[in-house]
């Protein structure tokens, strides 16, 4: 008994620094996130108790589930985009040759450039006067004259979006894939050579069903962050046409801090956080089924 | 020997990071003052520079924040306790933290100064609270509208008789695009929220209509609305505005009519400097932003006061600097001497205005201008998000009943100004 209280207790000291750290910097901070979520608080006066009125303004807050509506609608498109381009970039790249290495490397580069940053970069390329998007268009007679990107169709301006998206992080998700790719034996790949397996029977048969862990990863990775959508929607289109692009976070923000309500912010947030938790249990726990 | 090489290496660093803090010294007399960044700069650099030049023993460092980040870094500044002795305040935002209490109270020390007679009044209106006075003007933007001499001679229009109705602005609009080519008659921003209270509002009030909740608390009324509406409506069916002009986000907003190609806009007086460095041969003249009956004229007063927040530790040389602004010599070889607006209205006949004649020209909007007065301006009005920009996008850009999206503007206005 004590033998196991001591073992338990030294297994605690060793996990306290980051026991420590996710006390400190998640817990707590959403601790008080839920506290402030009960106030209404502008930063600038002192807070006002509420109780639940931030959550029933929420359920009423129209331009809440618009914009809820959006992240999902972004989500369901980017994400395939993002996991079969990232997929079929690796397998072109899979094999070590010094041309596929750089490749890599060229594809992988955006990645670690800001949102912020390439966001602008994409806004500017799509621009209507002097974007290279639209002279590319102009010059190849695929429209007759420049595209309106952003303010005019909401489903254009998203796919504009997810094309800069793409470019951003493509590179992300083909790493990962290209590891996990690379760590198959080398035999099973050979000996479905030897019994005659083609190219894309091998990439269906062996590596898919090898690498499914990492394209579940991938997947949840790309699912979480464009629930969590915000700069390049802050930056390329701030929510236009008619407020149909304003994503959650984005609407979260303006409450927040533009509009200096902090607890309502607050209150949205957390809704945001439950449905993100309901959303990633719901993936891992249908992922499981499938591998059982 | 690597590791000496290492070391002189981090002693050099160390070294010149101590010269270089040295070389941007902050003493502890300095006052510390915030402002945000955009097209004033410039000028405020010059007040802050000669402030700095008569006061060297209490010199003020000025910080730069961004636009739109200043309310939410001010909020964060009082909230931890450690704001500047001086800010920049848009002054739309005055009432919101004039009502949250967040302001030095300034009236007593102005109580019997001479210089607040004449200052700005929208300023001064959205400066005061419950009869208390919490700032004094900075700067004034005021809008008004520009319109290009050239393109009016090409479309045969006397281009010393610019429009003074709607009605006129259509017409002259419709002679401009039909010059062809990639010139339109007018210009209406289709993303800005901003853009469009500072030039579509004025349109609005001079045509008999109000926009900000009045003192019913009710928003948006008056025929004028949906008349500015339809007219804006009726001149983008027509093809009077560039397509691209729907994605305008505020970004290039200010670069439009000093391109040549824009017949007609409303801007600002910021927009004189602008378009004459952008397009130094373009002859164009400045009138007044019309109504729907001829004659009719308004013009939105906007520009940032500068204020104390509570908590500065430096109250009394606060204030001597706000006396300083209001100053004949500064406001003469200051604001008159960069083509900037006085912010006093008994300072316009100076030497560098007369000069000047479009200066001139956009100071006759002073007396036209109003500011509107509201604690939820942003959320209400300003904001890409807001009820103002999706009510002027729906009229614009669809067929949707002018009276249907009205009523639905003025709800989504009362129920943010209803919410604590």
């Amino acid at each position: 008994m004590y033998a196991s209280r001591r073992a338990r207790l030294t297994g605690l000291l060793y996990l306290a620094p980051a026991l420590l750290f996710v006390l400190v910097f998640t817990a707590w901070p959403m601790v008080q996130m839920a506290w402030m979520s009960l106030h209404s608080w502008s930063i600038i006066e002192p807070p006002k108790w509420v109780g639940l009125a931030n959550y029933l303004r929420a359920w009423n807050d129209r331009q809440f589930w618009t914009s809820l509506g959006f992240t999902l609608e972004y989500t369901a498109w980017i994400t395939p985009v993002l996991i079969v381009t990232g997929y079929l970039l690796a397998l072109l790249v899979v094999p070590n040759t010094p041309l596929r290495k750089l490749t890599r490397a060229v594809v992988f580069v955006p990645v670690v450039i800001g949102l912020g940053v390439s966001s602008l970069l994409w806004y500017w390329l799509f621009s209507y006067d002097f974007g290279l998007v639209n002279r590319a268009l102009v010059d190849l007679g695929v429209v007759a004259k420049p595209v309106v990107w952003f303010g005019e169709d909401a489903n254009r301006a998203m796919w504009a979006v997810i094309t800069s998206i793409v470019w951003k992080v493509v590179g992300f998700g083909m790493l990962l894939f290209v590891a996990a790719m690379q760590s198959i034996p080398q035999e099973v790949n050979e000996a479905a050579m030897v019994d005659g397996a083609s190219y894309w029977q091998r990439v269906r048969r062996i590596t898919l069903p090898l690498t499914a862990r990492t394209v579940l990863l991938v997947t949840l990775f790309s699912i979480i962050g464009s629930l969590l959508a915000f700069d390049q929607f802050y930056l390329m289109t701030a929510g236009q046409p008619f407020n149909k692009t304003a994503t959650s976070v984005f609407w979260i923000y303006l409450n927040s801090f533009p509009y200096l309500k902090l607890g309502y912010g607050a209150a949205l947030s957390l809704v945001l956080a439950v449905i993100i938790l309901l959303m990633t249990v719901a993936q891992m726990a249908l992922a499981r089924k499938t591998h059982a | 020997m690597r590791f000496k090489a290492y070391l002189r290496a981090m002693a050099l660093g160390v070294a010149t990071s101590a010269v270089m803090t040295l070389t941007v010294p902050a003493f502890a007399d300095d006052l510390i003052m915030w402002e945000r960044s955009g097209g004033n700069a410039g000028m405020v650099d010059r007040l802050i520079e000669m402030w700095n030049e008569k006061n060297p023993d209490r010199r003020i460092q000025l910080t730069y924040i961004p636009h739109a980040e200043m309310v939410a870094k001010l909020a964060q500044a009082i909230a931890s306790g450690d704001v500047p002795d001086l800010m920049g305040l848009d002054l739309i935002y005055g009432p919101q933290f004039e009502a949250a209490g967040q302001l030095v109270d300034i009236t007593d020390y102005f109580k019997d100064d001479p210089t607040l007679k004449t200052a700005s009044p929208g300023h001064m209106m959205v400066a005061t609270y419950d009869d208390r006075l919490y700032g004094v003007p900075l700067y004034a933007d005021v809008s008004a509208l520009f319109y290009n001499k050239d393109l009016f001679e090409k479309a045969g229009l006397d281009p010393d008789k610019p429009p003074t109705s709607l009605a006129e602005v259509r017409a002259y609009a419709d002679k401009i695009t039909a010059l062809g080519g990639d010139v339109k008659g007018y210009f209406l921003p289709g993303s800005c929220a901003g853009c469009n209270i500072f030039t579509v509002g004025p349109l609005m009030w001079a045509s008999g209509a109000t926009i900000e909740p009045n003192a019913d608390g009710e928003p948006l009324v008056g025929d004028g609305v949906k008349q500015v509406l339809q007219w804006a409506r009726d001149m983008i069916k027509a093809g009077n505005v560039h397509d691209d002009a729907r994605a305008e986000n505020g970004e290039t907003f200010h670069l439009r009519f000093g391109s040549g190609k824009v017949g007609m806009m409303g801007t600002g007086n910021f927009n004189i400097t602008l378009a004459r460095d952008q397009n130094p041969d373009m002859n164009f003249g400045i009138a007044l932003l019309p109504g729907v009956e001829p004659g009719s004229a308004a013009s939105f007063i906007g520009g940032d006061l500068v204020t104390i927040p509570k908590g500065s530790k430096r109250v009394d040389d606060a204030v001597d600097f706000m006396k300083f602004l209001l100053s004949d010599e500064v406001q003469v070889e200051g604001y008159a001497k960069l083509l900037n607006l006085t912010t006093r209205s008994d300072m316009t006949d100076n030497q560098y205005f007369e000069a000047e004649p479009l200066v001139q020209d956009v100071a006759k909007a002073l007396s036209v201008g109003r500011t509107p007065y509201t604690l939820t301006f942003f959320e209400q009005i300003n904001s890409p998000q807001g009820p103002w920009l999706q009510m002027l996008q729906r009229a614009y850009y669809t067929d949707d009943d002018l009276d249907e999206i009205i009523a639905g503007a003025q709800d989504q206005m009362k129920a943010i100004a209803a919410q604590e």
